[in-house]
């Protein structure tokens, strides 16, 4: 990891954490007369190739404690100094209120930065009001939904870290797939009252189809930065819904 | 106490997907892999058109940068292998459907659709990969570059079901027979630019007769496979 004439200097950079600490370790033991450890900025020596992941310097003060990313109290053993359950558990229902709304309009512009924390309650959520709605329509299918739902976030996970430029982490698929998943649930809510299988239950059921694909398409392509290529990741989700509205249809 | 455990379960899963990650790049190069998913979709668009309708595309030689092939969004006949994954799983749940429709339907069938057609497409490539070492023929084509290329028929199987179920039996054997002519000039001509590497001239005749023999070969064995494939779900 260091090149042979200067052993300080690092030639490649690949892993930012463990470079900072390798970095930190290395500067602790430097031993200039005026180096001033609050300087802040990017710790870049003048001839050290450029990292691919720029780092701030932040982590080499010796001051500032090292805090975790999501700042919590510190459990005193008193029952009243815990944090709410939701808190704990990181149910936010104000930002699964937020984003069902995003779902919802589908013709409203969405930021990329939307599914940046992956939540997996919301989609729980969905996942288990669609299974009841099924279960409303006398059809107990709890275990295809599960199936089905897990296969086809692996198959998109796979499909998106092929697809695209930055990879994309499974968590992120799940969400984004389970959010989408709500107006399915109107689809089946509605199968309970009427039958789908005239005419107007089949254009229903395309209409909802393309709905989920077109929002869940929407909010990948502007999470993964990828141009030109919303058709192509709207067959599958289209496929993979598909299939739920084959369920709640027969 | 929380936290702890949360840390050791995190640091339990992001161990087991390093393993994991590990074994996977051991069989497949993700990076190659990558190359044939650059697609978009006007590419997409114009490559289901050529698949149904080759006849009068000119140019069928793939184009290089310095030795590297272009990849596909940039070059309408470098090969990808996005259309057949999606043809694949489409061919699936079209015949999932088909049975479906005829109440043949059970989800054990599904899988067993799948494995069948899955289990032909390896043995088609398999043999391919066979004839292109016995024939000592020196070219790019590597394993990606056979499946995606056999697998370009699952789009012309799904046009013969679509077709099958919409217009019945005689409908069927029309799109079978246009869409296998179609596919066997779409293969015969990628094939015989694409064996041929930018820097060998063909070698001896002998070499290049066998290459063309090759060539026919598999593209001959596309209507067969379409049919045996097909021809159950549209009785």
């Amino acid at each position: 990891m260091t090149s042979p004439n200067n052993p300080m200097i690092m030639e490649e950079v690949e892993d930012p954490i463990a470079n900072s600490t390798e970095v930190f370790k290395i500067a602790a033991s430097r031993q200039y007369a005026g180096y001033d450890y609050s300087q802040q900025g990017r710790f870049v020596p003048p001839d050290m190739m450029q990292p691919q992941q720029p780092y701030t310097g932040q982590i080499f003060q010796p001051t500032q404690a090292y805090t975790p990313a999501a700042p919590q109290p510190f459990y005193g053993n008193s029952f009243e100094d815990e944090p709410p359950l939701l808190e704990e558990l990181g149910i936010n229902f104000d930002h699964i209120w937020q984003k069902t709304l995003t779902v919802l309009h589908p013709l409203k512009e969405v930021d990329g930065s939307i599914m940046n924390e992956t939540d997996l309650a919301g989609p729980m959520i969905f996942c288990l009001a669609f299974g009841a709605t099924l279960l409303l329509a006398g059809k107990i299918q709890f275990g295809y939904v599960y199936g089905i739902s897990a296969i086809g976030c692996l198959g998109m996970f796979c499909l998106l870290n092929l697809m695209s430029m930055t990879g994309v982490s499974f968590g992120c698929v799940a969400s984004v797939l389970g959010y989408c998943l709500l107006p399915m649930i109107l689809l089946s809510s509605f199968a309970v009252i009427f039958s789908l299988q005239g005419m107007l239950g089949i254009i229903l059921t395309a209409g909802i189809i393309g709905w989920c694909s077109f929002s869940a398409s929407k909010i990948f392509i502007s999470a993964l930065a990828m141009e030109r290529q919303q058709l192509l990741v709207a067959y599958p989700c289209a496929l993979l819904y598909g299939v739920f509205a084959l369920i709640s249809v027969f | 106490m929380a936290t702890a455990a949360m840390a050791y379960g995190s640091s339990i899963a992001s161990h087991g997907k390093d393993m994991v990650n590990k074994e996977l790049h051991r069989f497949v190069s993700v990076n190659k892999l990558k190359y044939f998913f650059a697609v978009d979709t006007a590419y997409v668009a114009k490559k289901l058109g050529l698949l149904v309708f080759p006849y009068t595309h000119q140019n069928w030689e793939v184009q290089y940068n310095r030795d590297v092939p272009l990849p596909p969004r940039q070059d309408l006949n470098a090969p990808d292998l996005y259309i057949p994954t999606m043809a694949f799983i489409t061919y699936v749940l079209l015949a999932g459907m088909a049975l479906g429709i005829q109440k043949r339907f059970s989800p054990e069938v599904l899988g067993l659709c799948a494995s069948t057609a899955l289990v032909w497409m390896v043995i088609e490539v398999l043999a391919l990969l066979l004839g292109l070492y016995l024939a000592t023929v020196r070219s790019e084509l590597s394993t990606f570059h056979l499946l995606a290329y056999s697998g370009y028929k699952y789009v012309g199987m799904i046009l013969s079901v679509l077709t099958g179920l919409l217009f019945g039996s005689d409908g069927y054997y029309v799109a079978l027979a246009w869409t296998s002519s179609a596919l066997m000039y779409f293969i015969v001509r990628s094939l015989r630019t694409a064996a041929l590497s930018p820097d060998s001239m063909g070698g001896p005749s002998s070499q290049q007769r066998v290459q063309l023999y090759l060539t026919l070969g598999a593209a001959a064995f596309q209507p067969l496979i379409i049919y045996w494939l097909t021809f159950h779900l549209v009785r």
